[in-house]
């Protein structure tokens, strides 16, 4: 149980808010679903998100499959020859965001684009923005570590 | 910060300002990016103007200079003056606003700086004086508004500055 509510995890936090936590899951289920940018790629960056901020109810939470490989060397994504160079361009953009977005430069946009076009640019920095969010809530609503896995498994039944 | 927009949407004008901005080229996500934000804005516990309160600090702390120059409509009907407005600043906590609008304030510095750094005292003070279901329409507000704020930074074509518009929950 957080401090914030009764809720233990994400969804039974959001679960006090019906109207909102409906609206939330129907646009975060829409990430997975889009055409513009490979679902694998968003949850390498969720990932690469959930490092930065050493959020390990993240880190824990599955969204999509990728390999165990690469969520293994996903902290030296930009030195090992493991990851695709569509991957690479959204990973340097999610580690800039993450810092601070005035700070992204027009090459890290470009190189997205470069892959994934003006509508995979837009994509991806809507997809961060969400990401982002629900980490930065997963850490201050200080959720137990384990819930995030149990989560994900719970909904995918 | 990038004066050239990195994305451009060229379609038709539909008069909606974010179904015109670079969002719509990505219209499987847009309608419901738009629900989510309606939805916070409506039918959650917290005041008009406690929620643009939170959404004008984050603005501020962002520096999305869009986010900044709006005032939503109806919390400015709710009461949110531009003398309020002119009191969020970093040193709010000197100001002449209400403990509420304070707490509303470091809570939003909270998420922004550090979100796994919250104190004991903070959280107590939130739950004295929110409840469970105005804290989480707040994390959410929080969250929502500040993803939209860098959003529209990442994607470049920022103005330096924008007069103050006044505007509906589209």
């Amino acid at each position: 149980m957080g401090w914030i509510s009764n809720g233990s995890d994400r969804r039974s936090t959001l679960g006090v808010l019906p109207e909102i936590s409906l609206a939330f899951d129907v646009l975060y289920q829409s990430l997975w679903s889009q055409q513009h940018v490979p679902p694998a790629v968003l949850e390498l960056c969720r990932l690469r998100l959930a490092q930065l901020h050493r959020c390990d109810v993240e880190l824990h939470r599955q969204e999509c499959p990728v390999p165990d490989a690469k969520r293994d060397k996903l902290s030296q994504w930009s030195s090992v020859r493991l990851f695709t160079d569509e991957e690479c361009a959204c990973l340097a953009f999610t580690e800039v965001y993450a810092m601070d977005a005035q700070a992204l430069t027009d090459e890290l946009a470009e190189s997205v684009k470069s892959h994934f076009g003006d509508a995979g640019l837009v994509m991806l920095v809507e997809a961060l923005g969400i990401l982002d969010g629900m980490t930065r809530l997963s850490l201050l609503w200080q959720l137990p570590t384990s819930n995030g896995a149990q989560e994900c498994a719970e909904q995918r039944v | 910060m990038s004066g050239q927009a990195r994305a451009v949407n060229m379609g038709k004008s539909t008069g909606n300002m974010m179904r015109d901005s670079a969002l719509g080229l990505v219209p499987e996500t847009l309608d419901h990016y738009m629900g989510l934000n309606r939805t916070i804005w409506e039918d959650g516990p917290l005041r008009p103007a406690d929620i643009e309160l939170a959404r004008l600090r984050n603005a501020r702390k962002v520096n999305c200079v869009f986010c900044k120059s709006v005032r939503y409509d109806i919390a400015k009907a709710d009461g949110l003056s531009e003398d309020k407005v002119a009191m969020i600043e970093d040193d709010f906590r000197g100001s002449d606003l209400s403990e509420r609008d304070k707490l509303i304030l470091a809570f939003t510095d909270q998420y922004l700086n550090d979100p796994a750094g919250i104190g004991e005292e903070l959280k107590e003070a939130l739950r004295t004086e929110f409840t469970s279901q105005e804290l989480v329409h707040l994390s959410m507000v929080v969250a929502h508004f500040s993803g939209f704020s860098r959003c529209a930074v990442s994607l470049g074509g920022m103005p330096t500055q924008l007069p103050i518009m006044e505007m509906s929950v589209p």
